[in-house]
């Protein structure tokens, strides 16, 4: 526990200091919203909000991909990472403060891209505040589960960032189905189904479970 | 009778099909200073990252003080200095060495932070972003870092590494003042001059395996220089 505090307050008062990765987060994320704008017939407007929930987790996954790209980058000036794989504690827990402070960032851009998408979109999303919340936050933990194990996998390879994607995106198919026909479903003014919800738990549960026992592993030489 | 500080049989390391390190035997007690030369490639710091538990062996065994290298109990034993710092360049001095601290789960990372900055006199500095100190402020405060849970076993790769030869005296001297307290160390280097001053022992390594070990008046720097063109078949 006193690692993955540790790791989680080093991470945030880092990224504070520099704020590069979440500014590169923002920006990148209104960009892909800009993309959607010319992309669809029509534009990014009222007449589309049927997309809106497919669109708005792609923002989010790129996004995503781009800061967890960086989260271990940080980690090889210095080589700091010698220092994460010399805590002595299981490195599950490294693993846990790393993706907890991915979650962190990620959900504060969520934030501001969602606000956008509403207004973009004029999607009613402060009726459905709290649950949308939830779901954002379930279909993020798989997010950074994923992200986080595969970016110190591939942090030390030669194509880092092409290899990210490739890993990241097809373990994330169920989590990202889940999250976005049950966005539709609350957009829609409906509620989500339960097999929805429970697909997103149980894929969490299993990355995180994962993501905790194979850790010690990912950061051998 | 205790355990020895590190223990190896039959160790190997292979990256594919290149081999590291070839069968290395290794006792070395408690409280000794070990020098591990050889030229580029030898396995050396291959050898000192199985000790602190960042690669694991691929054949053979290795103990630190009777755990098996690289298990939690055994990296908590390990302190690891090396030419790269370790350091978090948008962290403080004192913010580093409260997160390394904090890893270790040191009783009171604050206390201790502020009597290793004072030690290693930059507790004038304790609140400036590491990434702006000149590379010899860095090195002291890796230094710091590395001891910060008062660890048995110290490693250090290359320390001397970029430094001027003022920095590097001073580290020098501050590396011969860690042996005041009872700790082993292994020091990595290619400084056959500063040998005789930071160690007891030495091991020659030469494509991987121990090729002569070397101890009092051998640690000298003419003698270690015919040594080294005796097993590199050259001199230096």
């Amino acid at each position: 526990m006193n690692v993955l505090l540790a790791v989680l307050w080093k991470d945030l008062v880092s990224e504070w200091r520099s704020r590069d990765r979440l500014i590169a987060m923002l920006v990148f994320s209104l960009l892909v919203v800009l993309v959607f704008h010319f992309a669809l017939p029509g534009g990014a407007t009222p007449r589309n909000a049927q997309h809106a929930p497919g669109l708005l987790w792609i923002a989010f996954v790129f996004s995503a991909l781009l800061g967890l790209g960086r989260a271990f980058q940080i980690e090889l000036e210095n080589d700091a990472l010698a220092i994460l794989a010399l805590a002595p504690a299981d490195r599950g827990w490294v693993f846990l403060g790393k993706a907890l402070a991915n979650l962190v960032i990620l959900s504060l851009v969520q934030a501001v891209v969602a606000s956008v998408f509403a207004i973009v979109f004029e999607l009613p999303i402060l009726a459905v505040a709290a649950p949308l919340a939830g779901v954002v936050l379930l279909g993020s933990l798989g997010l950074c589960a994923v992200g986080t194990f595969f970016s110190a996998m591939s942090v030390r390879t030669r194509f880092s960032e092409m290899m990210l994607p490739v890993l990241v995106i097809p373990p994330l198919v169920p989590v990202l189905s889940a999250a976005v026909s049950a966005t539709a479903e609350l957009l829609r003014g409906g509620e989500v189904t339960f097999s929805s919800v429970q697909l997103l738990v149980v894929a969490d549960l299993i990355y995180w479970i994962v993501g905790f026992v194979l850790f010690e592993y990912v950061l051998d030489e | 009778m205790s355990a020895p500080a590190i223990r190896a049989r039959g160790l190997e390391k292979r990256f594919g099909r290149a081999v590291a390190l070839r069968r290395i035997d290794l006792e070395i007690a408690p409280g000794t200073r070990l020098a591990v030369l050889g030229p580029n490639g030898a396995g050396k710091s291959t050898l000192l990252r199985l000790v602190a538990g960042l690669a694991r062996p691929s054949a053979g065994s290795l103990e630190i003080a009777g755990v098996v290298a690289g298990k939690p109990a055994a990296r908590a034993q390990i302190g690891l200095i090396a030419h790269a710092t370790f350091l978090y360049p948008q962290l403080t001095a004192r913010e580093n060495l409260l997160f390394a601290g904090r890893l270790h789960g040191v009783a009171d990372p604050g206390a201790r932070a502020d009597a290793l900055l004072e030690e290693s006199d930059l507790t004038h500095v304790a609140h400036r972003a590491a990434g702006a100190f000149s590379r010899g402020m860095a090195q002291r405060l890796a230094i710091a870092r590395g001891l910060v849970h008062d660890p048995s076993v110290v490693l250090l790769d290359e320390p001397f590494t970029g430094l001027d030869r003022s920095a590097a005296q001073k580290l020098s001297e501050r590396l011969a003042g860690l042996h005041a307290a009872p700790r082993t160390q292994i020091v990595v280097t290619h400084d056959l001059g500063r040998v005789a001053q930071l160690a007891d022992r030495a091991l020659l390594l030469v494509a991987g395996r121990i090729a002569r070990e070397l101890r009092g008046e051998e640690l000298e720097t003419p003698a270690l220089e015919r040594a080294w063109a005796e097993v590199t078949e050259g001199p230096l």
